[in-house]
């Protein structure tokens, strides 16, 4: 019984370390390559290591490429994104899960619909819509149409329905105005689940290419994924370069991951946990 | 502290479905009434309307005399204990207390003078800084009557609120609550499924069922004197026995549209007067309670219950003569279920 278990443990952890690796593989080497002079990057197949370790590469990439300036336009950008959306899908699926009015039913499959349709699908309207306002090359033609995810107040809307009614009954009763309540009671017992949307919607907006390639077209107002782009297109052939850059993009990504990590896994259980 | 009346209240809900039917009666300042009827009757409905949780569709609903039905929930002056405590759980006991007044703006340093003096009056005090999370079930009910008790009510409105916590716990429960009620002098509406519950707290009951009151009346009356068949055998445990007209033989005149109840306890093992009626039957089962045993025996294809004083000459599947006073029977109308004057 007890060899079994090991057993069972032993090929889990086996399964599970080699899929760490393939995954991490890549992204260690690309980081490694950052790291490497020249003759070594540019060697046919690069070395796993580095042989002389030198930040040039970082250096000339956050110079020579103005990567800080496109680093602040998506950090401005993902964290506008983030701090909006996380709030209108807090208020919108407490609201269609909690609230009674009229209308709510049909809204919520007009919602649920809404998941359904692809992003791609939406950039054509969508440029016509921030042309005709005058906002394309603007910061608002990037957080505006990720405000309202639908995805985000579907996952809401279905844990508040979690939420037994009565506590909100009693703070209604308690005298609690909506807002009061929804601050002082439903976003505290949400907290898991808003958080872990919101590291969901940052890393999203961080890494989303199309839309913003399309919606800013002047160079200066570039997110860092379509800035990095642009770059390999011009210099090709400068691999430490491109892995700089690609280094520099990831960085903040892990950083929030990492902590973020225990809240973000709590909510992913968080189904099976409730008492 | 005021009165509570309510005046012709109907709810409808959207499949037109009535759920509140011409619900009509008033408690004076002080009293505890107690609301009582099997699931789905109503009784929550009815607690919530009050409390302005729901809305009624006509009627009229008197808080001191002052229509509320316009009023917020806040604005009624009415506290309610809900069946699951309904304690914000991210809140220690101390927030949870505090967190009406605060809504309500009340300068910090009263607030936690009232505070610590209704946590002294629960027996709180010790667990002002706990989690709901690490409270026994008696400990979150007495924080959701000290949340309520906080709220200063007119009328103090209670859901099943001892529903959740065990046996021992819930007669404890029962008395602090009287006690309670009876220091407080406050209005209270107390909402249960079990009716020995509401015969014990309620100074008058209110028997619910499909949303139509039954019978408003003393407990003592309730229990003796119910109005119709549902009354008689929702309250009483066990439950009444309800026979054929015949069991009567002669004496019945209309046995056609006549059921006849009596109560399990008013069965006895002996004749005691000349004109005592009897009824037989095979002993299907013996159930002994202690001071007490609970006999179950097929009559005329039916089960009667009786409740006798213990006897070792009783045996299962022996034939058993079970007698009562004439007096102790009830008549109702077939049909409607009224009732009706014993003919005999």
């Amino acid at each position: 019984m007890r060899i079994k278990v090991l057993t069972v443990r032993a090929s889990l952890y086996a399964s599970l370390t080699t899929l760490a690796i393939l995954t991490l593989f890549p992204l260690l080497w690309v980081t490694s390559i950052a790291f490497m002079r020249s003759p070594e990057q540019s060697a046919g197949t690069p070395p796993l290591w580095p042989r002389h370790p030198t930040l040039n590469n970082i250096v000339n990439i956050v110079q020579r490429e103005m990567l800080g300036h496109y680093f602040l336009n998506s950090l401005i950008v993902a964290i506008a994104t983030t701090v909006l959306s996380t709030f209108v899908a807090g208020l919108a699926g407490y609201a269609l899960a909690q609230v009674q009015f009229r209308g709510r039913r049909v809204i919520s499959w007009v919602v649920l619909f809404a998941v359904l349709i692809p992003s791609q699908a939406l950039v054509l309207p969508l440029f016509e819509m921030f042309r005709e306002v005058h906002l394309i090359n603007h910061y608002a033609a990037l957080i505006l149409p990720a405000a309202a995810n639908p995805v985000s107040i579907v996952l809401i809307q279905a844990y508040m329905r979690g939420i037994p009614a009565e506590i909100l009954d009693a703070a209604r009763m308690d005298g609690a105005g909506e807002w009061r309540t929804f601050f002082s009671v439903v976003v505290p017992m949400m907290a898991p689940m808003l958080a872990a949307l919101a590291v969901l919607t940052f890393v999203v907006s961080w890494n989303d290419f199309m839309w913003p390639m399309i919606a800013m077209q002047k160079a200066s107002m570039q997110t860092l994924p379509v800035a990095l782009a642009s770059i390999d297109r011009e210099h090709y052939q400068e691999i430490g370069l491109m892995a700089a850059g690609a280094t520099v993009t990831i960085l903040p990504m892990m950083a929030i991951f990492v902590a973020s990590q225990r809240y973000y896994l709590r909510s992913v259980v968080a189904g099976s946990l409730t008492d | 502290m005021a009165s509570l009346e309510l005046s012709h209240v109907f709810r409808v809900i959207g499949g037109g479905q009535t759920v509140l039917h011409d619900i009509d009666f008033s408690a004076h300042h002080g009293e505890l009434i107690s609301v009582v009827g099997p699931s789905g009757c109503g009784k929550s409905t009815l607690l919530r309307s009050i409390a302005g949780l729901e809305e009624v569709t006509s009627g009229d609903i008197f808080i001191g005399g002052n229509r509320v039905n316009d009023l917020q929930p806040q604005q009624r002056r009415i506290a309610m204990v809900f069946q699951n405590h309904a304690l914000y759980p991210h809140m220690t006991v101390y927030q949870n207390l505090a967190f009406g007044l605060r809504a309500r703006r009340v300068a910090r340093s009263v607030v936690e003078a009232r505070v610590r003096r209704t946590a002294v009056r629960l027996g709180l005090e010790a667990l002002l800084g706990r989690y709901p999370r690490e409270l026994s079930g008696g400990q979150k009910q007495r924080t959701a009557l000290g949340r309520a008790m906080l709220r200063d009510p007119e009328v103090f409105l209670l859901d099943e609120p001892l529903s959740s916590l065990d046996v021992p716990l819930r007669s404890e429960m029962r008395r602090e609550l009287m006690a309670l009620h009876k220091s407080l002098g406050m209005t209270m509406v107390y909402v249960t499924h079990d009716q020995s519950e509401a015969l014990s707290l309620g100074e008058r009951v209110v028997v619910l069922s499909a949303g139509k009151i039954q019978q408003i009346d003393t407990p003592q009356e309730i229990y003796g004197n119910p109005q119709n068949r549902f009354v008689a055998a929702f309250v009483g445990w066990p439950p009444m026995n309800f026979l054929n007209g015949e069991i009567l033989g002669a004496h019945a005149n209309d046995t056609q549209n006549v059921e006849y109840g009596i109560r399990p306890e008013r069965l006895m093992l002996q004749q005691h007067a000349a004109d005592d009626l009897s009824v037989s039957g095979r002993i299907e089962c013996i159930e002994s309670l202690g001071g007490v045993w609970q006999i179950e025996i097929i009559h005329n294809g039916g089960r009667l219950i009786a409740r006798v004083p213990p006897d070792a000459a009783l045996r299962q599947d022996a034939e058993l003569r079970l007698w009562f006073n004439q007096t102790d029977l009830y008549a109702f109308n077939r049909t409607t279920g009224t009732r009706v004057k014993v003919n005999r």
